[in-house]
């Protein structure tokens, strides 16, 4: 019988190198398949969205932009944009002397397709799967080049035909209609007046998982505080938040009438004591798919009175009377549904 | 709009699609649909309908897989098809989409939907939805008697008036209002009741725009259809059915529910130009829809039910003293909640033990030891020829009979106690009380429960986890029940702690010793499930949709006797199936491989040295490395065979000949045995822990399959 102990060290060897090897995202092997590089069709692709985008924000795309985009070497990018010319999806034209890039009908066709299964897809993640948001649009970035068309209307229709995507860019039709750009940046805005939040730009990351780290998404509604040139500050579902101009720039932001948005700052679900009673005001725009459907159909719509009644010996979950029902929920779910403040709470729920 | 009988052609139609559905077509005269929330008794009202006895209990979402059920009232044979309880209709867990494909192309000629008369306003929410896809609803006001224990009067004839439907009180537990309800259901089936549902309008100013707009391009490209509003929102809110449908020119087959996808398929590939137009307007449309239309409509609905169940509950004054409250602070506070839920499982697996041991060792002296040489002697006196009395008697019965033995008596006692706790109510709150630690490693509270369950057997612990309504904790409850050290397996590790571990102290402790090492190889199990639990929420399962929904029921006081009697009934057929079905062509495969001889030497002796490498790498031997090959269908045989394989192999004479499976009387024997095959210590601990950590016996590993329809993860759990 060989040593016991030389049998285990060899088995927890063999396990590290595996992890090691095989984890997802920092595994070597995940890290080897992003050192792959992308082929010429991806590279048009990308390139194609890349000249819409300009156009859709109504800036000028230039060789150099496409470059800087793509992240290759400016001589690679003159030949891409050859060889889209030649392939008659973008046309050249000379603006103050560089050379601009804009889509034929064919290239804003194709670029609309490739749009259309990026945006369908980080829905389907943002609705359909717990990925981290911050997740979404790698994954995206991904599969826009390998699902087909038809594929894509499958899963459009699965969804219900989804209008947005969850950055709350509009997703384009079957037929490639695309409605007119919403709304203007954050830092554009007076200071003092509430707004919807329409789009969070995913471009650049760092920018993007700032904004989601601090739990903002699309259809929150927020209250500008100060907008000044070294920050800019807001509330948005009760809680503050405070941005360098330049993060504040990613944030497209709808007018709203001042009577959408709750006054004040609000209070969570999670924060009422056992024996207290809140009124539902809504259920915050960070929580979707199956969870928020789930708390819906609980019965926690707006003006629902709920009871904390009992809580874990562990500290969570809470259990409370929704319509009559005692529902235990974990905290998380709980912050996410918002209520009104303690005058209420003498309220009686049954 | 209702048609009275459907067209011949529409039923033969949806005979196919009920195919598709699942359902088994048979002869009847009409279909019945059972709907519901969770928990609000639809089983209970399923078994009162057809005098099944499905098992049911305390526990929001017990039927995940469809019950269906036939009897006769009437005259009429009647199907029932038994849905899976859900809080709404919106396509969003798989429950879901089940009860509403069934609904919308199943076309039940009445859906009964199940209501829990102490919640009504939430139950309202579904019977509404319900009422837009069709009209042929009986509502059931079940637990009516709890409404009056809690101090709620429900205005019957109000109800019915408000929603436009037959409402009938029940108390299914007790049989009661049955009858009437079947009367209900008769008229609805037969068309000799019209009913005129009430419909949800919608007019949050969020919705109200855009649903007019598109109702009056409706309604210019088709001015027959009686609600072009309502298809309007569901275009709008992307209901594929009626997308199918217009794009198929066949609305108005939509509204009166006889819409067939599989018909109108042909059809949909070219649509008219006015239809391929009122697409576009409404995926237009769609863009101006404000960000919380979803859930405007839900609001909607609730208003609506919220309203219904105002005008016809009454509450009579202060609730009376509140037992439930009481008994929940109790059972889930922070200074009793553990030492009562430890104390209660205690007993119960004391009550189990204690109880097994006679029944168990009384069984195994009638089937081994009394009726074996009896068959024997039979075989004998019939002159059977060695291989055939060998084969049967020796092979299969005894390998059966041990299954019997070993499992039945636990089995018969652990699980009716169970069940008894779960009619009463309190394992949702053993849930509640430990969800926080299976939060941690991205599990369901509920896996406690499916573990413990697991401690009794594991396929019935993976039949458990239907009770975890996520699919993603749901797969990580039936991956690592396994870890769960089940009955059959318990024998194992008691033997061995006691042969070996228990040898090391003085003997006067040797009890002790054995003990505490069998219960750290539970604990041990329990470490490991919470790691690979931990382990698969953070790699294969990582990203999976996860909800997290835990009701609290009112306590009910359990119906003992029924419990005890369809309890029993029902695991009694559950052993004795897998006794015949895996254990008997093991015992015969056993007895085979240990009596065919290759060049001179039987093929277990071959099969034990060949993977006698592989045994010592892990720390076992061949023998046992083949008894668990060969005992995958019953772990409950494994030492039986070790011992039968190690005389063999030893050269120790058996007593009973040989491939013969034998237990020995006392410990002191077996240990000679097996020491004399060359065990040591260390072979004894790695068995108790590979005895813990192996696959899942082949029970188990079939009802993981038919749990989860997918090879892939019963591949993963072994």
């Amino acid at each position: 019988m060989p040593d016991p102990g030389l049998a285990l060290a060899v088995f927890s060897l063999v396990t590290v190198i595996l992890v090691v090897l095989f984890w997802p995202n920092w595994g070597l092997a995940s890290r080897l398949l992003r050192l792959v590089p992308a082929t010429e069709r991806v590279r048009i692709e990308d390139s194609l969205k890349h000249v819409f985008n300009a156009e859709y924000q109504g800036t000028s795309c230039t060789i150099e932009s496409l470059a800087g985009v793509l992240e290759i070497p400016r001589s690679e990018a003159v030949k891409l944009v050859a060889r889209l010319d030649s392939s008659r999806l973008v046309e050249l034209s000379s603006r103050r002397g560089t050379p601009t890039l804009a889509l034929t009908a064919a290239g804003r066709e194709y670029a609309l397709r490739i749009l259309r299964t990026h945006r369908l897809w980080e829905q389907y993640l943002a609705e359909r799967t717990g990925v981290n948001p911050s997740d979404w649009h790698d994954q995206a970035e991904v599969r826009e080049h390998t699902l087909s068309a038809e594929d894509a209307d499958l899963l459009a229709a699965g969804m219900g035909h989804p209008p947005y995507d969850p950055h709350g860019d509009p997703i384009p039709t079957a037929a490639g209609q695309l409605p007119p750009k919403l709304g203007v940046a954050l830092t554009s805005y007076t200071a003092g007046r509430a707004a919807r939040i329409v789009h969070l730009e995913d471009e650049p990351a760092e920018v993007y998982q700032q904004l989601v780290h601090a739990g903002l998404s699309p259809n929150m509604h927020i209250q500008l505080l100060e907008s000044s040139d070294d920050k800019v500050r807001f509330s948005a579902d009760g809680r503050e938040h405070q941005f360098d101009p330049v993060v504040a720039a990613s944030i497209t932001i709808v007018p709203t009438r001042v009577d959408d948005v709750t006054e004040g700052v609000s209070r969570k679900l999670s924060d009422l004591r056992v024996g207290e009673t809140g009124r539902v005001l809504g259920i915050v725009a960070s929580c979707r798919g199956v969870q928020r459907r789930r708390l819906l159909d609980l019965g926690a719509v707006p003006g629902t009175l709920i009871k904390a009644k009992l809580k874990s010996p562990l500290g969570e979950p809470v259990a409370y009377d929704i319509r009559g029902a005692m529902v235990a929920l974990r905290h998380e779910q709980a912050d996410s549904i918002q209520i009104s403040s303690a005058e209420e709470s003498a309220v009686k729920v049954s | 709009m209702i048609a009275t009988t459907p067209c011949a052609g529409c039923h033969q139609n949806r005979a196919e699609n009920l195919v598709a559905l699942g359902v088994r077509v048979g002869k009847w005269d009409y279909l019945v649909a059972l709907a519901g929330n969770p928990n609000t008794g639809k089983s209970t009202v399923f078994n009162a309908l057809t005098g099944l006895r499905q098992h049911t209990g305390n526990w929001p979402g017990k039927t995940v897989v469809r019950a269906e059920g036939s009897f006769d009232n009437q005259d009429k044979r009647v199907k029932i098809i038994d849905l899976p309880g859900t809080y709404s209709l919106d396509a969003g867990s798989a429950d879901e989409e089940v009860a509403r494909d069934f609904l919308l192309f199943g076309q039940p000629d009445v859906t009964v939907v199940v209501v829990d008369a102490t919640r009504l306003e939430r139950n309202l929410n579904l019977v509404v939805q319900i009422l837009e896809v069709t009209d042929r609803v009986v509502v059931c006001l079940n637990l009516m008697d709890e409404a009056r224990r809690h101090g709620i009067d429900v205005d019957v004839d109000k109800l019915s008036a408000e929603l436009g439907v037959p409402v009938v009180p029940t108390v299914a537990r007790r049989g009661r209002g049955i009858p009437k309800l079947l009367e209900a259901m008769h008229a609805v089936a037969m068309g000799s009741v019209t009913t005129t549902p009430t419909q949800v309008d919608y007019k949050a100013p969020a919705v109200e725009s855009a649903v007019s707009e598109l109702g009056t391009h409706i309604e210019s490209a088709f001015p027959t259809l009686s609600k072009p509003r309502w298809v309007a929102l569901r275009l709008l809110g992307g209901d594929t059915r009626v997308e199918h449908a217009l794009r198929a020119g066949d609305l108005g087959g939509i509204e009166s529910g006889a819409l067939i996808p599989e018909t109108v398929r042909d059809r949909e590939e070219n649509p008219s130009a006015e239809v391929s137009d009122l697409l576009d307007i409404a995926a237009n449309l769609r863009w101006q829809l404000p960000s919380g239309f979803r859930d405007a409509i839900v609001e909607n609905i609730y208003k609506k039910a919220e309203g219904i169940a105002e005008r016809c509950t009454s509450r009579d004054g202060k609730p009376r003293f509140d037992l439930d409250a009481t008994l929940d602070r109790l059972l889930t506070s922070r200074w009793l909640g553990f030492p009562t839920m430890l104390f209660i499982l205690a007993v119960v697996f004391w009550l189990t033990i204690a109880g097994a041991n006679v029944p168990s060792g009384m069984l195994a002296t009638l089937l081994l030891d009394n009726f074996h040489p009896v068959l024997k002697d039979a075989a004998a006196a019939l002159s059977l020829p060695f291989w055939l009395d060998g084969l049967l008697i020796d092979g299969v019965y005894l390998a059966t009979a041990w299954v019997v033995a070993v499992m039945l008596p636990p089995m018969a006692i652990f699980f009716p106690l169970f069940t008894l706790l779960e009619d009463f109510g309190y394992l949702p709150r053993v849930a509640f009380n430990l969800d926080s630690m299976f939060q941690k490693v991205g599990a369901h509270g509920k896996q406690a429960l499916t573990m413990c369950m697991g401690f009794g057997c594991n396929a019935a612990g993976v039949v458990a986890t239907r009770v975890i309504d996520s699919p993603r904790e749901r797969l990580i409850a039936i991956i690592t029940n396994n870890f769960s050290l089940c009955n059959g397996r318990w024998p194992t590790q008691i033997l061995i702690a006691t042969i070996f571990i228990g040898a090391l102290v003085p003997s006067q402790l040797a009890g002790l010793v054995s003990a505490a090492a069998v219960v750290a190889i539970a604990v041990l199990g329990m470490i490991a499930m919470f790691g690979v639990s931990w382990l698969l929420s953070q790699t294969v399962l990582r990203g999976q949709a996860t909800t997290f929904s835990l009701e609290l029921p009112p306590y009910r006081p359990p119906r003992v006797l029924q419990t005890l009697y369809t309890s029993l009934i029902d695991r009694t057929l559950i052993v004795l199936w897998r006794a015949v079905v895996f254990a008997a062509p093991a015992g015969a495969v056993i007895w085979l491989m240990s009596n065919i001889t290759v060049s001179g030497v039987s093929i277990a002796v071959h099969a034990v040295s060949f993977l006698d490498p592989f045994g010592v790498l892990i720390g076992l031997n061949g023998v046992i490395m083949l008894a668990y090959i060969v005992a995958i269908p019953a772990n409950e045989i494994i030492i039986p065979t070790v011992l039968m394989l190690t005389v063999m192999t030893a050269g120790v004479t058996n007593p009973e000949g040989v491939g013969v499976m034998f237990e020995l009387d006392s410990s002191v024997e077996t240990r000679a045995v097996l020491v004399a095959g060359g065990w040591t210590l260390l072979t004894g601990i790695n068995l108790m822990l590979f005895s813990l950590l192996h696959n899942p016996c082949s029970t188990t590993l079939y009802t993981i399959y038919r749990e989860t329809r997918s090879l892939k993860w019963t591949t993963v759990s072994v």
